[in-house]
């Protein structure tokens, strides 16, 4: 069983006479396994809060379906299970923290004994017990994001939909929800992370999916998909066309970034020596040369430019 | 769904509502002293003092009727669309309860709202009477019918919230009760005066669409006593056919009309909500 299923789902939004439509998500099949941490990323209007919207109930699919922890998207039976912060929301900010995970606990009919337990144990996991009966007007954004994370997971999800979390957040507050996901996945539960922050993501993340223009463009464990890939960094004394010319046959991409630097990015690891050998044999007078591996921003970029020259 | 309620009467209690309803209190309150104060001031008979404190009663009525229905196309308004719009909705609808639950926790808690605030204002009119020595049991005799105006209009507020914004379901709102006002107080008699067809067919067919012309018959006919005499006499040069077009009787069937308008409205609502994304 996956934490989440699609299969060939679509939406398409059209307008009140039906004259202009927009396809948010086309054809988007996606597997996130259950206990992992999935990274959701994808360039705007890439349809990221539209898959989500269909997950929890929200929006309803054009065609295709989607299964929550096994039940259909947006049944009770799967809201019971999971967890949501949604990116852009508002509490009754008139309530404390306190009444308002005391509200979101009744409206998930949790215990009133289980209820009170969970309430200090999660103010105290996003560090606002001190904050509890503050009202929530008087929080400031990154607070309220992070009494957000709290009513998300209050009745102990299986599986927990953050819609950018850290967008509002110091680095502080980021650590601290990167240590909250880390709590729930030692937990066992499922995180399903949409974030623009890549380097969170990064950090965070053992699975992730690229979407672009509504559809999955690559999927994978991050290690399958960050494997061996090297950028490295060339100073020459001067960059000639000579050493341009040897790099081409072992760089799958070459960038001159002015006269005297240009990136390369290989494939395999094993190409680096290789690279280096080769600008020393055409002529080239090296002053540094510096590989670093892949990151996920570089993998994002990278993707979706292939995907936009299509 | 109690949640939603409970969380709906705090909201409308946030939004200063209560303070209105004070203002309201005191100047129901105030109102039904002004016979007393123009018998103590000019004299008169005490014939004209009760009936005095009658027509401020039928005003009264009036008022409550009036304020209560206001009250409930604020709240019902901006339930739906504005809240999704503002963000408040997002975190409760992925909660485990169906979408009809918040909806009829929604209308639930608006109505019992406007309710308590109606209840409120008849007693305020009903001890200011008693204090001035002429007790009338009038006023909570028609409670239910007027309880039927904030039902009514804020059920309608509320169906038009649930895919317009705010502005836009009261603006829609206040332009049927218009209409209806309208098409009761001018067209009729124009209609029945000039004996034209298509304007009585106009004046029924309102009924039908928003009966509040209905409504104010059932009320009328509960405080029918407390009418100074010659008020609701009819016209001497009218037929008889004429008279039933101006002054149609209460029928049985009136208040269940209503009940099923209120029903289908609140249904038509819930089907939009059902349906609609909500993001």
């Amino acid at each position: 069983m996956w934490a989440i299923e699609t299969r060939g789902l679509r939406k398409v939004f059209r307008s009140l006479f039906g004259r202009d439509s927009v396809v948010a998500v086309e054809h988007l099949d996606l597997q996130v396994p259950v206990g992992c941490v999935f990274g959701f990323l994808g360039p705007n209007g890439a349809g990221k809060t539209t898959t989500i919207q269909m997950l929890i109930g929200n929006v309803y699919p054009t065609a295709g379906r989607a299964w929550v922890l096994g039940y259909p998207a947006g049944s009770i039976q799967a809201k019971r299970r999971l967890g949501f912060l949604p990116e852009k929301f508002q509490f009754h900010d008139f309530l404390t923290a306190e009444e308002l995970l005391r509200l979101h606990g009744r409206l998930t009919r949790m215990e009133r004994a289980t209820l009170n337990r969970r309430i200090d144990e999660v103010l105290e996991l996003v560090g606002l017990s001190e904050r509890r009966r503050s009202r929530i007007r008087e929080f400031s954004k990154g607070m309220q994001q992070r009494i957000g994370l709290a009513q998300a997971i209050l009745h102990d999800p299986d599986l927990v939909i953050l819609d950018e979390p850290t967008s509002a957040l110091d680095p502080l507050g980021r650590r601290r929800v990167r240590e909250v996901i880390q709590y729930l996945k030692q937990r066992g539960k499922t995180v399903f992370l949409n974030s623009h922050l890549l380097s969170e993501v990064e950090r965070s993340c053992d699975y992730v999916a690229i979407l672009n223009k509504g559809r999955v463009v690559k999927q994978g464990t991050l290690d399958d998909l960050l494997v061996n890939r090297s950028v490295v960094t060339i100073e020459l004394h001067k960059v000639t066309p000579a050493v341009l010319e040897a790099l081409q046959p072992i760089a799958r991409k070459i960038q001159p970034i002015d006269e005297r630097r240009v990136v390369a990015e290989v494939e395999r690891e094993e190409q680096v020596p290789q690279l280096a050998r080769a600008v020393v044999m055409s002529g080239g007078e090296l002053m540094s040369f510096q590989a670093q591996r892949e990151t996920l921003e570089d993998l994002f970029i990278q993707t979706i430019e292939e995907e936009e020259g299509k | 769904m109690g949640t939603i309620v409970i969380l709906t009467l705090k909201e409308a209690l946030r939004r200063r509502a209560f303070l209105g309803t004070l203002i309201i209190l005191v100047a129901l309150y105030g109102l039904t002293f002004l016979p007393k104060a123009f018998h103590q001031a000019f004299g008169g008979s005490p014939e004209s003092f009760e009936m005095g404190v009658n027509l401020m009663i039928l005003f009264g009525v009036d008022i409550i009727k009036f304020f209560s229905s206001v009250l409930a196309i604020l709240l019902c308004a901006g339930a739906i669309t504005s809240e999704i719009e503002r963000g408040y909705l997002a975190a409760i609808l992925p909660r485990p309860l169906h979408r009809f639950e918040l909806f009829l926790g929604k209308w639930l808690g608006v109505m019992l709202f406007c309710s308590a605030n109606a209840v409120l204002w008849t007693a305020m009119l009903w001890l200011s009477v008693v204090l001035q020595g002429q007790p009338r049991a009038e006023m909570w005799h028609a409670l239910p019918y007027v309880l039927l105006y904030p039902v009514m209009y804020g059920t309608l507020a509320l169906t038009l919230s649930s895919f317009s914004s705010a502005p836009i379901a009261s603006m829609f709102t206040v332009a049927a009760g218009a209409f209806a006002y309208f098409s009761d107080h001018f067209l009729r008699p124009i209609a029945a005066f000039f004996d034209v067809k298509l304007l009585q067919r106009l004046v029924y067919l309102s009924e039908w669409v928003l009966p509040m012309a209905v409504l104010k018959r059932l009320v009328q006919a509960r405080v029918d006593a407390l009418a100074p005499p010659g008020m609701n006499e009819a016209p001497p040069f009218a037929s008889e056919q004429i008279l039933l077009f101006l002054r149609p009787p209460v029928r049985a069937l009136d208040i269940t009309y209503v009940g099923v308008y209120i029903l289908i409205v609140l249904c038509v609502g819930l089907l939009i909500f059902q349906r609609r994304d909500v993001q």
